[in-house]
């Protein structure tokens, strides 16, 4: 694998550089007292996931009862245990679960849920109950404006995606950046960068103007590099819209970007009619770019530095609608991937048998614990300061 | 280095070590307006700087590029952006101003309390109100702070923003009191928590309906509020009129001022405290203090030249103009995502404290955006249809005699207010010549090369 210092010291614009070796000293331990930071990757799947199909209880006899046009067939599941088991087409999670980079938490919601998309997507992204804080700071923003270690100029989190900023990344002082393909990232200035070693002025400013170009024409080379197929690692990944911002994601730790989140969306999970086929292509499309990242990153060495957090604003109705699909429900299943997890199912499923036909499940985790030990265990932030209480942490990592 | 704080203000007269030439003339334009064309440098070195700082603070100094009917085109630009409830036009409508504006430094200064009242319409989310807010800093952004504050605290582009809409005696929300005295007007360090807590209930009560601002009695919190000392019935003008009479004020929008003005360490606490002094004497003068500035000493001293990062529209607008591209000029739909992605999206700043600037606007990807944007800049890809800028024309035009050296010399003071040592020319031309190919493409080359490298960053 080729790192930012490889390509610092066989680029181009270094041949050209009258200072070269104290400048490049200094980016290249810059690059590495970098080296060690932990990066969190968010993806966050719209409209609400069918988590009953998605971590299906298969022995649960209400799953039985409550889903029959919409019921998996059992002998395609994925077994995980001896009462639950995954969705058919999520085969990428379950090799990732097989490797041990996959962490299943079972039941997270929170209390008296709202059922509205922009309420509880808001109460998910901000972490708040009271809808009067919703519109401030999400739990990632004022994580960050509390985390001790973030790089200078460097955006603290990143969206890869064309979408508005979610409110997740809104911080009070920290800056989020957005990046819709690496076209962006791209040099196209073949004069400019041969000049951005030779400006011949000395002052501390030119100094430090001079060191970034020469950073950033690395960068760019490094990244140039890795989008050509020789410079792609063993990890395919599937030609999706998610894949491929999360190839982008991977693109952009390998060059050593230096922001902590990185956060992308995977939309359509809507699913209140003819739901059997298309959350069947959501969860393949997601399994499938999971465990090409993952793949990816640990191939590239950077598997320990990594972990990956999908979560949806609510779970869907047990009871399956007329129109062969669901409605909008509950709790749901959160999952986290990468090689930092302790795999498995954490949490408890909640029992869908003893539920009327009106009723659905109530939250057995609450989804500001499973932010509170990324946040505690994962990124080292103190979580009350994003969290403004203090919430149980989980086991969910080694 | 820091200035002489006894003479920090004066008024600067050119001397022979400190002389009226390219390079200052190039600097004030940059500083005060976005950047000037090879023709207003030089009636500008002619006229002395005394005409010079006039024409900026009067309105007048463009002469170049300012289409007629300036004002009823922006205000049809803007109107229809406005009616179209369209975000990405009303970006496009503030980059027109900037471009084409016969008054720089009055949409310098409107982008300048844009940065103080940071307020983004990724929350505000309503074109007509952040509209509505960005003509507030214009029409009062060089009158007095008394006159500003409250027109832009009580709009509910900014009540919005700071969730102060929802501030009720039953449920105080501390969002708004809390910049209102950080980031507004007093800064950190000024005020308790407690007198947060207490301003947050002098503001109950105000809120927005339909787009307007009302002020409802029902959710005003009646009770005795102490604040900064002083008790009372204090209700939400009262509040501002103690912020607006407080020193701590007048040394923020000093700080402020020279924010946008002077370069990394050229105003020492003293100097600050100097020019904070004479804006709480004079009422809080927003206009003497800037033209206090932009005619001082300090402003125009060696340790201020050349000492600060370009944001990202200060770069391209400054770019677009020196280069003079203007028939066509390049869209401003373009221009205006060109500066979304190098970090500076206007009414989109990154937070409530505005961006940070200086030497934050560098980074690996803005780095190479710049040098990107340059090469679609003289390739005339942000032209409708694509047009390559003619840097030859340009240069002849100006009378620059037809060689390199000459070409590059002429291409470097326009587009960095300086010439360069040898060695540094050598390698532009160098690049410039790398591949045999046409005179014109090798202007452009040249060009492109400049704005892409470390040197085209500062000013």
């Amino acid at each position: 694998m080729l790192t930012r210092r490889d390509f610092l010291q066989a680029s181009s614009v270094v041949a050209l550089a009258p200072s070269v070796p104290s400048l490049l000293r200094r980016t290249a331990r810059a690059a590495e007292g970098g080296n060690n930071e932990r990066l969190l990757v968010v993806v966050q799947l719209s409209g609400g996931n069918d988590g009953i199909n998605t971590v299906v209880p298969f022995a649960d006899d209400g799953y039985k009862r409550h889903r029959k046009e919409l019921r998996l067939p059992g002998d395609r599941l994925l077994p995980l245990n001896d009462s639950l088991a995954l969705h058919p087409s999520m085969q990428g999670a379950m090799d990732l679960l097989e490797e041990g980079r996959l962490a299943i938490v079972q039941g997270v919601g929170y209390p008296n849920p709202s059922r509205s998309h922009p309420v509880s997507m808001a109460t998910w992204q901000s972490a708040r109950l009271d809808r009067e804080e919703h519109r401030s700071y999400g739990w990632i923003g004022r994580g960050l404006d509390a985390a001790p270690n973030l790089r200078p100029n460097v955006a603290g989190s990143v969206l890869v995606g064309d979408e508005p900023t979610p409110l997740t990344l809104r911080a009070r002082k920290t800056a989020s950046a957005s990046l819709r393909s690496i076209e962006e990232m791209l040099s196209f200035n073949e004069s400019g960068r041969s000049l951005a070693a030779a400006t011949g002025d000395t002052n501390d400013l030119s100094a430090f103007v001079q060191r970034q170009s020469l950073d950033a024409y690395a960068t760019a080379d490094l990244l140039r590099s890795l989008a050509r197929p020789e410079g792609q690692t063993a990890s395919s990944y599937p030609s999706t819209a998610l894949a491929g911002r999360l190839k982008l994601i991977a693109q952009l730790i390998k060059a050593d970007l230096g922001s902590r989140v990185y956060y992308a969306t995977q939309p359509g999970y809507d699913t209140h009619s003819q739901q059997l086929p298309r959350h069947s292509r959501l969860l393949r499309q997601l399994a499938g770019a999971l465990k090409a990242f993952v793949g990816d990153l640990h191939t590239a060495g950077l598997g320990e530095r990594v972990l990956v957090l999908c979560f949806s604003e609510f779970g869907r109705r047990v009871a399956e609608n007329a129109s062969i699909g669901t409605d909008h429900g509950t709790a749901g299943p959160v999952l986290l991937a990468g090689s930092p997890v302790q795999p498995g199912v954490h949490g408890q499923t909640p029992a869908l048998a003893d539920l009327a036909g009106d009723e659905d499940p109530e939250y057995t985790v609450d989804f500001r614990s499973v932010y509170a030990s990324i946040l505690e265990r994962w990124l080292g932030i103190d979580s009350t300061l994003a969290l403004a209480a203090e919430f149980p942490q989980l086991p969910l990592l080694r | 280095m820091n200035v002489d704080p006894d003479t920090n203000w004066q008024r600067w007269q050119p001397t022979a070590d400190e002389p009226w030439d390219l390079r200052r003339v190039w600097h004030l334009w940059r500083r005060a307006g976005f950047g000037a064309t090879w023709g207003e440098l030089q009636r500008d070195l002619w006229d002395g700087v005394d005409a010079s700082v006039d024409r900026m603070l009067t309105g007048e100094s463009r002469s170049d590029g300012i289409p007629d009917g300036f004002d009823e085109m922006a205000d049809v630009i803007g109107g229809a952006a406005v009616a179209a409830r369209h975000p990405e036009r009303l970006k496009a409508w503030w980059l027109y101003r900037m471009l084409f504006s016969p008054d720089p430094l009055g949409e310098r200064l409107a982008l300048m309390w844009h940065n103080h009242f940071a307020t983004s319409n990724a929350k505000v989310d309503d074109v007509v109100l952040m509209h509505q807010q960005n003509e507030i800093f214009r029409a009062h952004g060089r009158s007095t702070f008394d006159e500003l504050l409250p027109r832009v605290v009580k709009h509910p582009a900014l009540l919005v923003w700071l969730d102060a809409e929802a501030n009720r005696k039953d449920h105080p929300n501390e969002n708004l009191a809390r910049e209102l005295m950080e980031l507004f007007t007093l800064g950190v360090g000024n005020y308790s928590e407690s007198d947060i807590k207490e301003a947050a209930r002098a503001l109950t009560g105000w809120t927005v309906v339909n787009g307007q601002f009302r002020e409802f009695s029902q959710y005003h919190d009646e009770g005795t509020k102490t604040i900064l000392g002083h008790m009372g019935n204090t209700a939400g003008d009262d509040l501002l009129d103690i912020l607006l009479s407080h020193p701590a004020t007048a040394r923020r929008i000093a700080w402020r001022i020279c924010d946008a003005f002077m370069g990394e360490d050229a105003v020492s606490a003293v100097a600050l405290d100097e020019l904070a002094e004479g804006l709480h004497n004079r009422g809080l003068d927003l206009g003497w203090a800037i033209e206090t500035v932009l005619r001082s000493r300090a402003f125009f001293a060696e340790a201020n030249i050349g000492n600060r990062v370009l944001g990202p529209i200060e770069f391209t607008i400054g770019a677009v103009r020196a280069l003079e591209l203007s028939d066509p000029p390049p869209s401003t739909f373009l221009l205006a995502e060109q500066v979304s992605r190098l970090g500076q999206a206007p009414f989109y700043p990154p937070n409530v404290f505005g961006w940070d600037g200086g030497r934050t606007w560098i980074n690996a990807r803005s780095l190479v955006g710049r040098g990107n944007l340059a090469v679609a800049l003289v390739e005339g890809r942000l032209r409708s249809p694509e047009h390559p800028f003619d840097a030859l024309d340009l240069a002849r035009r100006h009378k620059v005699p037809d060689n390199l050296e000459a070409l590059c010399g002429f291409f470097l003071q326009l587009l960095t207010g300086a010439g360069a040592d040898a060695q540094f020319a050598d390698s532009i031309i160098a690049v410039a010549t790398a591949e045999a190919d046409a005179d014109d493409r090798v202007a452009r080359r040249m060009v492109s090369a400049i704005l892409g490298s470390p040197r085209a960053q500062i000013g």
